[in-house]
């Protein structure tokens, strides 16, 4: 089939359908050059249609469920106005109640997200950032500051009286801060464009202080759920699990990988053999162990258990064999013992795969749910992911609060994924490409 | 290794292995080895109420429990979550990657956004799914979680939509590891873009879809969280998988049953791992 026919074909069928099944960059290829460029822009429009369909679909459950924790309880779902979302009731009713920390944190963080946009969005470059010491940049952070603070405190007003102005004073607060920011970056970006990054950053920062500063329901998560105590407990417990596996994985690897000794394949094979041996196979005699030692309801019995891993040993060895022979003898004849190697020049030139590991090992114990679940019995002494289940229970007529407190839980994780988003995505495809 | 190099060990050497290895041998014995000899161990006695009476009764406990009806119907559980799991899931993960693997515009925002639920541990996803399934609030407002029928359905939705973002970077992976050259090799040759897919990009990329295949099967046997938050086993007892069952014996008067079915599912794991180490065998051969 000739390429054209194939391309008359796509049309055709319609500019979405198709490009679910387009191979990658199709638009670059040297098939494609001659083409009319009608046929490419609906090729395009095509591509770009797929994507934000399949976007939805990823994110439809997550935009539901801030919906949801922004909704008011079940009981007063009915009453009066019930799409009214925020409108639940607003611990924070201005900007200046709730304490001086709390004021001072919530001025604080809409301060570093305006100089961040002024920076990034008004300089246009990562690498050539324009200077925030301008008078018109500080202007335009202060000014989306105090904007910010008066109107949110009517926003939320209008919200708890549940006031037809309150689209009003929504849009009243996107309108001013897209001014403020205008003035920042006006001089980069004059005309539509700078209106348009003014009005995104916006309705952006309009929503974010609204909903993470107005809304009671996180609060009242946290109090309800004792989500402090928990998350604290999960935060320890998955420090102390990624520090032992990253420890232990990297002197085991050490051993496999520069040292030798008799029965190395055998001893090797004994740790891949724990591979076998998932927890929810061994899971009701290492209760019964953990029962005996008495570390029922304690950080010993939640981290022992995983403080080694073979997945980590196997990754690192095979970074480890990646360390050029050369180094070693070098080092060696330089009178460096293997410990000095080890610390000094083996694992800073494996890095990337330590990292990647590191961040892994932290990910799963963070979501540990089995295990937890199995060896804690006492509500006390709960991590933050077997709490969910105890804050559901109890608050079954409160779906807000609930998931509130499953978005609380999740948020470290997210800050995670952000930050270490290349090493998340190595350590996880470890396995299924090889290099 | 060169045969100079074949001398005797030297002690010094010897001891700091075993230094080095002890930390995770320790570990392995103690929660991993030990605790399977145990309950091979413990599955031949059968246990009685408080758990005080223990008598012998060799294979024979295994023989029955293996064939009960109880075992079965955990097994089918977890083979029906499996099959409702790990399809969509290959379906999903291919569909995502071939779509966002492209040179075009903010292509990284929605790479992000398709490898976004890694963010969502089982127990959060479980908490949104839960009032998704809401017959008063939910966006999919059914009666599902208390139909026997659609339960397994309902809890596996919440699955399918938790691993996207694994499936997707998995297969994304895979895709940018095949060479342009060979896509516009495929394209110049006159191959429209289903024949492309199936002919050219999906046996490119198969030995990346076995690995997904098995990482999804097994995840989907050691199922727990999702069905403890969502259903709790329920309703009668329609999504009691495997695990669910093991860590409900976990009571010392049923310590003899829960360890012949832990039993049980360690050969049904080390059944799916053994597929995993015969593809693990393929994919080096291909690669050469």
């Amino acid at each position: 089939m000739p390429a054209d026919v194939a391309q008359v074909d796509d049309v055709a069928a319609g500019p979405a359908a198709p490009d679910v099944l387009g191979g990658p960059a199709r638009d670059l290829t040297a098939a494609t050059i001659g083409h009319s460029t009608a046929r490419r822009r609906w090729g395009l429009a095509g591509q770009y249609g797929v994507l934000i369909a399949l976007a939805l679909v990823v994110l439809l459950p997550i935009v539901f469920t801030l919906l949801q924790a922004l909704s008011p309880p079940f009981r007063y779902l009915r009453a009066g106005k019930p799409l009214h979302p925020v409108a639940v009731d607003w611990k924070d009713r201005t900007w200046l109640s709730g304490g001086a920390a709390s004021v001072a944190a919530r001025t604080l963080i809409v301060a570093a997200l305006l100089a961040w946009v002024q920076l990034r969005a008004a300089g246009g470059r990562a690498l050539h950032p324009a200077p925030l010491a301008s008078p018109r940049r500080i202007a335009a952070v202060v000014a989306g500051v105090v904007v910010l603070a008066v109107l949110a405190g009517r926003i939320w007003a209008a919200s708890l009286a549940r006031a037809d102005s309150t689209p009003w004073w929504w849009l009243a607060a996107i309108v001013a801060v897209a001014l403020t920011q205008y003035l920042g970056f006006a001089d980069r970006h004059p005309g539509w464009r700078g209106w348009l990054r003014a009005g995104l950053v916006g309705v952006a920062l309009t929503t974010f202080v609204v909903v993470a500063f107005g809304a009671s329901v996180w609060s009242r998560g946290w109090d309800q759920g004792d989500l402090g105590s928990a998350l604290g407990r999960s935060f320890v417990v998955s420090v102390l699990i990624t520090v032992a596996q990253v420890v232990t994985s990297i002197l085991a690897a050490y051993a496999f990988a520069f040292l030798r000794f008799p029965f190395k394949p055998l001893v090797f094979a004994f740790f891949m053999g724990t591979m076998l041996l998932p927890l929810e196979v061994t899971l009701l005699a290492n209760v019964q162990t953990i029962r005996e030692l008495g570390w029922i309801n304690s950080n010993t019995g939640l981290v022992l258990p995983f403080a080694a891993t073979a997945f980590g040993t196997f990754l690192i060895r095979q970074g480890f064999r990646g360390v050029p022979p050369e180094i070693q003898d070098a080092t060696r004849l330089d009178g460096y013992g293997h410990m000095a190697f080890l610390w000094r020049f083996a694992v800073p030139l494996t890095r990337p795969v330590i990292a990647s590991f590191t961040v892994i090992a932290a990910l799963g114990a963070w979501n540990q749910y089995l295990w937890p679940q199995a060896v804690i019995d006492d509500s006390r002494y709960q991590t933050a992911q077997i709490r969910l289940k105890t804050i559901v229970g109890a608050e079954l007529a409160n779906a807000n609060v609930g998931v509130a407190a499953a978005l609380i839980v999740a948020l470290p994780v997210v800050l995670l994924l952000i930050a270490f988003q290349r090493q998340i995505i190595r350590g996880l495809t470890a396995g299924a490409v090889k290099g | 290794m060169n045969r100079s190099s074949r001398r005797r060990y030297s002690p010094r050497e010897l001891g700091l292995a075993a230094l080095l290895l002890a930390p995770s041998i320790a570990v392995f014995v103690a929660f991993f080895y030990r605790p399977f000899l145990n309950l091979a161990y413990w599955g031949t006695f059968e246990s009685r109420r408080n758990g005080a009476y223990f008598e012998r009764v060799g294979l024979a406990q295994y023989r029955e429990e293996l064939a009960s009806d109880d075992f079965r119907e955990g097994l089918w559980h977890s083979v029906q979550f499996v099959l409702y799991t790990v399809p969509p899931g290959l379906i999903l993960g291919v569909l995502l990657a071939v779509s966002a693997h492209r040179r075009l515009r903010g292509i990284k925002v929605f790479q992000a956004i398709f490898s976004s639920t890694l963010a969502s541990s089982v127990a959060v996803t479980s908490v949104v799914f839960l009032y998704l399934f809401n017959p008063q609030v939910g966006l999919i407002a059914t009666d599902w979680l208390n139909d026997p029928g659609m339960a397994m359905f309902a809890v596996s939705l919440s699955s399918i939509w938790q691993n996207m973002g694994l499936a997707f970077v998995i297969v994304l992976a895979g895709l940018q590891a095949v060479p342009d050259e060979v896509m516009e090799a495929a394209t110049l040759d006159g191959y429209g873009a289903a024949r492309r897919l199936l002919r050219i990009t999906i046996p490119l990329i198969s030995p990346v879809l076995l690995f997904l295949l098995v990482v999804l099967v097994i995840h989907g046997l050691q199922a727990f969280a999702q069905i403890d938050i969502i259903t709790g086993g329920g309703p009668v007892g329609a999504t009691e998988t495997m695990v669910f069952k093991i860590n409900r014996l976990n009571r010392p008067d049923n310590i003899g049953i829960g360890a012949v079915y832990s039993v049980g599912l360690f050969f049904i794991t080390l059944a799916v791992t053994a597929m995993q180490f015969v593809i693990l065998e393929r994919r080096v051969h291909y690669a050469r």
